[in-house]
Formats: structure tokens, C-alpha cells, sequence
């Protein structure tokens, strides 16, 4: 086990320094660069050649592309071209933001998903799998971004009574400075349910119309006949025979869904104004900030090929039929 | 947790629907509070984008340009309501007998937050970083006319300059830096710095807090700010906070989380006068949009030609329409927001039935019944790009209706505002027509744009080329007094009026909608900052 994960990280690497070539090629071949920030009809042509000169964007290409592999090597990131600071900052500031946010609306997406979808498969065709497989697929196809806003819009509203009133955007209220730590951590969690509710529920519809499907399949299972004729209670044969095996399929679903919930968050964080990397990433692709944007999609390429990496390991842990070396 | 200031009249949120203590639409009356009890609180001002830097050298948007100059650093001079430059750090100022030199007297009272005293040597300091070639500071041009600098005394400064007309604009715009943090660090190196992003030290009414990066920005109030200039601000804190997305950003306003949102969308206007909570605040601004000619082209080459286009597009309509009356059709480059402004410089009159007889009397006709004029077997036919945002997609459609009412044929190309900004700089001018708009400077010199020698630079997007104006663009700069320069400005208005190199569509009106509870705050034309000093919370 230890050496199939050693021996797919190693392949990772490869994989990593062709996203980053592919990404930096890119990226030099859309139009535009960080000094086009300038365009005004104050700023003379000279000062933004110059400011060319300073970012080095005058040099060719490919030694713009050796020096910055280089000094990435070196655990060097370099300085975003529009934020003035090193790029290790604006990781070190935007990073944990998303990763919280993700990680809350991963445990979302599960947890309510497999819930449904359990409940879903065990009540088959009643009205109670009916109507939650409508609202589910009703989720499912709506976009995230048009689903903030109308949360954003539902609880902002004067009809809101005050004790529903959420937090409508950014990570902290404005007094966070002066708020002992309890309420720190209530306010930070108040913050994190609309944005995570937004980015998660789509997804979460989708992994229990995985599950009752899942479910569905093993209940028809022999062994669970089996089970049943055994005497044991229907809530056993569920819980301790049935949900496991039926969980083996979707826990390949956490490979897949992680890559969707950071390029969601893209948008979700726009929208909340909240702090994270897709936003960085955003902002920076417009700004043509290309040290941002190739440590940005550095970390992402990082991210999603370790999900990947996790659900196959994940997967050999649940299923023992599965061998990894 | 939400961020009320006083939360404990439940009942009452419930009916203000907000939060609780916020100024009821009758009731009190804000100016009778007196000033000794208009201190403390916490005021929220939020925008669309990100103030970047603190750093002035590096200074690139209006909102960054505004929290430099006005709240964390002082600038030497700053403009009265009347854009006549008054004392700030500078105590005075004489002028010698021919205008080549000026002598600042600085203020004594002045210290960087961090004790230091502020001296003339960060104001020679701050000059030659602007003036030294290594440093790309954006408005080097506000300062070309000076020379040299020579510091008298420790709190007194010589310079030497050419004698210009608004030659002390620069000083109202230009925050002074401190010396003894940022001397040791090489010109070119400053824009990396961490002064400018994580511990800024400033000498302004409000000290620095703490950045949270696409977040916020945490001031608090100057206790040691001249009581000359007013003392400490009434308010205990400013932040600014950056929301990217407008409609989140409103809703923020409206539930009370957010008390000024600069620079409002004009989709938002109505509802923000039908709200009680709100005032909205509107004035005109040195932002045009305009769609610009390329004069290589068959069909823009004569400015008769031109006009009939202008003429053609119903821009009052596209006022009302598209920014909900937050603007001013244009007649040329020179706006109301100006002091040489001519108001009796008319923009030209909607009439699509003068625009054909033009078109038609210059050759272009629908020969062949297609509704699309051509001439010399050359189709009335072309691209008008411009960048994704949703007023420029509405006028680009708009103008593209308008002008098919004439027999020619728009087609809007909307695209990435980088890649946009690409074409039209290119020596190749890879663009029929583009709309766009763009923030102009109280110092008119826009060689750069229309100047015969400047064709094939970036900013010469037109290839538009008239020896006359040249001459009333060099002799703008050189003028020596307002009266001068106010007569070649009108007639440099008044030139580009006639030839039309670009449609001007309008001037934008900036508007601001700020909650009731934010008094003695008056957004103009000097920015929504300029009088945060003097900002308090109203609770009554």
C-alpha cells in the first residue's frame, strides 16, 4: 500500500510540471500583460514600458520560463505583479480560507447526501422518496452562483426575522477584533453556512441520487435475503450489512467531487466576497498576474491529483478485493 | 452576530428592519447632535475591487489613489470645494517673482504614526522617487514641469520649475512618503516592499490597523492629528471592504452591514431612493465613454462622416437607459467635472435623418436595397469591440440598432477587457471601432491620443491626425495662467467636438449610496474621502 502511494506520487510529478508548462504557455499567449493594469490616458506609454522592464516582461519567453522554474524549484513563488507582496503570502492569506470552505461543504455533500440517498432507497417509491428525489434534482440543476444570490438576496431581506439573519458575505463581521473566542468561533461558523450551502447542495443531490441507486443495488443482494432470513432487525441489515457495501461506490465519488468543489468555489467566492484561492485565481487570470496564477494552479493540480490519490486509497482501505500493489 | 452597534431593542430592528439603532426616517435631527458627542464608531465603506497598495508610488485606481491621499498619508496641498488649491501639510506656500520657483512652509505638527516627525526631507525624498526613471509612478506627467529640489530648512523646501498654469495640481494628488522607513530600499525595488500592503506607516487623520488581503483594510482614528486641520476624526475606526460582486454588495448596504458603497451600479438607483435607510449621492466625473474611429478605415475617414454616426446614435436614450441618468452626453473630451468646461459647447443633436442625408451626400448608399449603405463596392459593414459589462453590451446593442436605422451595419464583438486593450494598442490598430471608457486627469495633456507624432503609439488608437490641434495641445502645458489655458482648452474641446475621432457618448455622474446614519460625509468631484475626517455616526 505504502509503495502504490509512493509510486503515485511520484507519478504526480510528471504530471504536475505539464500542468505548469501548459498553464505558463498559456497564459503568455493570451494578449495582454500585468502593465496593460495601466491603460489610462494619464500614464504615458514610456512608464508603462518601463514597469515591462521591471517585471522582467521584456525578456523572451523561454528564459521568462526558465528563471521562473528555477526559482520555483527553489520553493520561490515570486511576487504577484498586482498585489505587491510575494505570491507565498497571497497563498499562505487565500489557502485556508477555500480549504475550510471546501472541507465544510465536502462534509455537507456526504453527509446529506448519504442520508437522503439511504433514506431514499430503504422508502423506495413512497411519497417520502418521491418528493425528496424532486427537490434533489431540483438542486441539482441549479447554478451555485444563481443559488448564492438568492440566498444572499432571501437572507438579507427586512422579512428576515433576526434570528435567521446570516452573515451575507466575507469570512468575519467587522468587530471580529473585539469578540472573545467563543464568539470568534460562532461567528466564523456563521459565516461559512450560506457560501458552503451554495457550493455543496448541488452536489450533495447528486451523491444521494448515487446512493439510493447504490443502496437499491445491494438490498437486491442475496446476502441481504440472507440477512433478513436470519431474523435480524431491518434496521441492522441496513445499517451493519447493507450501508457498507452500498458506501464503496461513493467513496470514489470524493475523487470526483473534490476537483468540482474548487473550481465551484471560483464562483461561490466571488459572490460571498469570500477570501480564497479561486478568487485569487480569477482575479489574477484578469490581471494576467502570471506568478499568482501558476502558483494557483500549481496548488489546485496539487489538490485534486491528492484527492484522487486519497479516494484510491480510501477505496483499497473499504474494499478489501481491492489490491494496490 | 450580525454587526449591530447596539442590539438590544429587538422590537425595533424588527420594524426598522435593519439593525437596531439606526436613524428611523422621522425623528431627531443629526445636525443638532453636537460635536463633542459625534465621536466613535465604526463606519464600513465597500467597492467592487481591491485597494491594492498603500504605497504612492505605485498608486493605480481612483478608490487606492482616495485612501492614501485622504485617510492614512496627508498630500502638501488638497483642493477647496471649489478645486482651488488650500494648505494641508504645506502651511503655505510662496511662489517667486517668475513663477520658476516655489518655497513650501510645512507644518511642524505632523508625525508619522510610528512618532517620527514629518520633515522636508520626506518631501524631497518623495520627489525624487517620483522624478528617478527607475520608479514607474503612474503620474510622472503631473510633475514634469518641476526640476529640482533643495531642502532650506527642517521643515521648509525649494523647488525650481518651468512656469505652467496648474503647477501645483501635483501636490494635491501626490501622499508625501516617509523617508526614514523606505530610503534604503532601491527605486526599483519599492513596489515590492511590504510598506505597501502588510505595515504601512502613515501621517494622516487615520493610522493603519491591519489588511486582510481581498478582504478589508482596518483604520482607526489619529489621536494625534493637528487640531489645526480639525483634530482627531469624529469616527473611532474606517474599513474598507471589498465585495466583488454588486448585487451582494447592495443587499450588504441595504441590511445595514455596509454604510457607503462607492461608485454604485446604476441598475441600483431607483430602489436606492425608494429606501428610506439610503440617500444616494451623484456628481459629475472625469470618466467618459466613447466609441472610438479607426480612421484607417474606409468608412471613418472623413469627420463629416463621423458626425453623421454621432449624429445617428441617440445618446440621451442610451443615458437613461443603460445608466439610469448617472451621465451626461458628451459634446467632447472636456467635461462639466472641469474648470474650463464650455457649457455652451453643445453635444450634437440626435437627428438619424441629418446622419443619412450625410452619409448619403458622402457617396455611401444602399445601391443595391440590402439596408446597408455601401460605396465603391465597400459595404457600411464593421466590428465595434469592447469588454464584457453588461452597460457596455446594452450600448454596443443599442448602437448597433441605432446605426441599422441609418443603413449601417454594427456588430458588437464582446471579449476579454485584456484582450481588447491588446488590439487597440497594437501598431496594427486590429479594430474598426471599440467602445470603452476611461478616467481623465485635471491636467489636459492628451498628446498621447491625438498628436500626428504619437500615430503607432499605444494610445493613438484613431490614427486621427490634425496639424492645428497639435498646436493648440502644445501651447495647453505652457500656458501660464488659467485664462490662457482656459481659452486653448475650450478650443481644444471645441476641435476635437467638430472632428468626432471618437463618438463621445457621455460623462459619467459617480454616485454613491450611503446609509442615513453616515453624516457629514458629501461625496464630489475630489472623491467620497475627501472630508472623512469630519464623518460620524448618527444614533440617536
Amino acid at each position: 500500500m505504502i509503495r502504490y502511494a509512493v509510486r503515485r506520487l511520484l507519478e504526480a510529478v510528471p504530471i504536475l510540471i505539464g500542468i505548469v508548462t501548459f498553464i505558463f504557455l498559456l497564459l503568455h499567449l493570451a494578449p495582454g500583460d500585468p502593465a496593460t493594469a495601466y491603460f489610462n490616458p494619464n500614464v504615458s506609454p514610456e512608464i508603462i514600458d518601463r514597469m515591462r522592464e521591471n517585471l522582467g516582461l521584456d525578456r523572451p519567453l523561454h528564459e521568462q520560463y526558465l528563471r521562473w522554474l528555477r526559482s520555483f524549484f527553489t520553493g520561490d513563488f515570486g511576487y504577484s505583479f498586482s498585489q505587491h507582496r510575494p505570491v507565498a503570502d497571497v497563498i499562505r492569506d487565500a489557502l485556508p480560507n477555500t480549504l475550510l470552505l471546501s472541507a465544510v461543504s465536502l462534509v455537507l455533500i456526504f453527509l446529506v447526501g448519504c442520508a437522503v440517498g439511504a433514506v431514499q432507497a430503504v422508502r423506495q417509491y413512497s411519497a417520502l422518496d418521491n418528493v425528496t428525489t424532486f427537490v434533489s434534482l431540483f438542486v441539482y440543476s441549479m447554478p451555485g452562483f444563481w443559488l448564492g444570490l438568492m440566498l444572499i438576496l432571501a437572507f438579507s431581506s427586512p422579512a428576515m426575522p433576526e434570528f435567521l439573519r446570516l452573515p451575507i458575505s466575507g469570512v468575519t463581521s467587522i468587530d471580529y477584533e473585539f469578540m472573545g473566542p467563543i464568539e470568534r468561533i460562532v461567528d466564523r461558523l456563521r459565516h461559512l453556512v450560506l457560501p458552503s450551502f451554495a457550493l455543496g447542495i448541488a452536489s450533495a443531490a447528486g451523491v444521494a441520487r448515487y446512493m439510493r441507486g447504490s443502496l437499491l443495488e445491494v438490498i437486491s443482494q442475496d446476502y441481504i435475503r440472507t440477512a433478513r432470513a436470519k431474523g435480524l432487525s431491518e434496521r441492522r441489515v441496513i445499517l451493519k450489512h447493507a450501508l457498507r457495501n452500498a458506501l464503496i461506490p461513493i467513496v470514489s465519488l470524493l475523487g470526483l467531487y473534490l476537483p468540482l468543489l474548487f473550481g465551484g468555489s471560483v464562483v461561490i467566492e466571488v459572490v460571498f466576497s469570500w477570501p480564497g484561492m479561486g478568487r485569487a485565481l480569477y482575479n489574477a487570470i484578469l490581471a494576467r498576474d502570471y506568478p499568482v496564477v501558476m502558483a494557483a494552479s500549481f496548488l489546485f493540480g496539487v489538490l485534486v491529483l491528492g484527492a484522487n490519490l486519497l479516494a484510491d486509497l480510501l477505496y483499497a482501505v473499504i474494499d478489501p478485493r481491492i489490491r494496490t500493489d | 452576530m450580525r454587526w449591530c452597534r447596539h442590539s438590544s431593542v429587538v422590537a425595533a430592528a424588527l420594524v426598522a428592519g435593519g439593525c437596531a439603532g439606526e436613524p428611523p426616517v422621522e425623528g431627531p435631527d443629526p445636525g443638532a447632535v453636537p460635536a463633542a458627542e459625534r465621536y466613535g464608531g465604526t463606519a464600513v465603506v465597500a467597492g467592487l475591487g481591491e485597494i491594492q497598495t498603500m504605497n504612492a508610488f505605485f498608486s493605480r485606481d481612483y478608490m487606492t489613489d482616495q485612501f492614501q491621499a485622504y485617510v492614512l498619508f496627508m498630500t502638501l496641498l488638497r483642493y477647496d470645494d471649489a478645486l482651488r488649491p488650500e494648505p494641508y501639510l504645506a502651511r503655505s506656500w510662496t511662489v517667486g517673482p517668475d513663477s520658476n520657483e516655489v518655497v513650501f512652509e510645512l507644518r511642524d505638527d505632523v508625525y508619522w504614526h510610528d512618532g517620527t516627525p514629518t520633515t522636508a526631507h520626506d518631501v524631497a525624498f518623495t520627489f525624487d522617487r517620483v522624478k528617478d526613471p527607475a520608479v514607474p509612478y503612474p503620474n510622472r506627467s503631473s510633475f514634469d514641469a518641476w526640476e529640482s529640489v533643495e531642502i532650506l530648512g527642517p521643515h521648509t523646501v525649494r523647488f525650481t520649475l518651468r512656469p505652467h498654469a496648474d503647477f501645483l495640481h501635483g501636490w494635491t494628488a501626490l501622499p508625501i512618503m516617509p523617508r526614514h522607513i523606505l530610503e534604503g530600499t532601491a527605486p526599483e525595488d519599492l513596489a515590492t516592499h511590504p510598506f505597501g500592503t502588510s505595515e504601512p506607516v502613515g501621517n494622516g487623520p487615520f493610522r493603519f490597523v491591519e489588511h486582510l488581503p481581498a478582504n478589508r483594510w482596518i483604520f482607526e482614528a489619529n489621536p494625534d492629528f493637528p487640531a489645526e486641520l480639525g483634530g482627531r476624526p469624529y469616527l473611532d475606526r474606517l474599513v474598507y471592504r471589498v465585495v466583488p460582486n454588486e448585487t451582494t454588495l447592495f443587499a450588504e448596504l441595504r441590511s445595514g452591514g455596509v454604510d457607503m458603497y462607492v461608485r454604485v451600479a446604476p441598475v441600483f438607483v431607483d430602489r436606492i431612493e425608494a429606501d428610506p435607510d439610503l440617500r444616494l449621492v451623484a456628481y459629475p466625473f472625469p470618466n467618459y465613454s466613447f466609441i472610438a474611429w479607426n480612421s484607417v478605415r474606409p468608412f471613418f475617414e472623413s469627420a463629416s462622416v463621423r458626425r453623421a454616426l454621432t449624429m445617428a446614435i441617440d445618446r440621451s436614450e442610451i443615458v437613461e437607459v443603460v445608466r439610469h441618468g448617472l451621465a451626461t452626453p458628451a459634446a467632447g473630451p472636456v467635461g462639466a467635472w472641469h474648470w474650463a468646461y464650455d457649457s455652451a459647447l453643445r453635444p450634437l443633436a440626435h437627428a438619424p435623418d441629418s446622419a443619412a442625408a450625410i452619409l448619403e451626400s458622402a457617396g455611401w448608399r444602399d445601391a443595391d436595397g440590402d439596408g446597408v449603405r455601401e460605396r465603391d463596392g465597400v459595404r457600411f459593414s464593421f466590428d465595434i469591440s469592447t469588454n464584457e459589462s453588461r452597460e457596455r453590451g446594452s450600448i454596443a446593442e443599442l448602437v448597433q440598432r441605432y446605426l441599422a436605422q441609418v443603413g449601417v451595419e454594427a456588430r458588437p464583438r464582446i471579449r476579454e477587457h485584456q484582450s481588447v486593450i491588446a488590439d487597440v494598442t497594437s501598431p496594427e490598430r486590429r479594430f474598426d471601432a471599440f467602445l470603452l471608457s476611461w478616467t481623465q486627469g485635471l491636467v489636459l495633456d492628451e498628446r498621447d491620443q491625438w498628436a500626428c507624432d504619437r500615430i503607432g503609439k499605444p494610445l493613438q488608437f484613431t490614427s486621427y491626425c490634425n496639424p492645428e490641434l497639435d498646436a493648440v495641445m502644445d501651447s495647453i502645458p505652457e500656458a501660464t495662467d488659467r485664462s490662457a489655458q482656459e481659452r486653448l482648452i475650450r478650443r481644444y474641446d471645441a476641435m476635437l467636438a467638430a472632428d468626432q475621432p471618437f463618438t463621445f457618448l457621455y460623462v459619467e455622474k459617480r454616485a454613491d449610496a450611503l446609509r442615513r446614519r453616515l453624516q457629514g460625509a458629501s461625496p464630489d468631484f475630489r472623491g467620497e474621502l475627501a472630508d472623512v475626517r469630519s464623518w460620524w455616526l448618527f444614533q440617536p
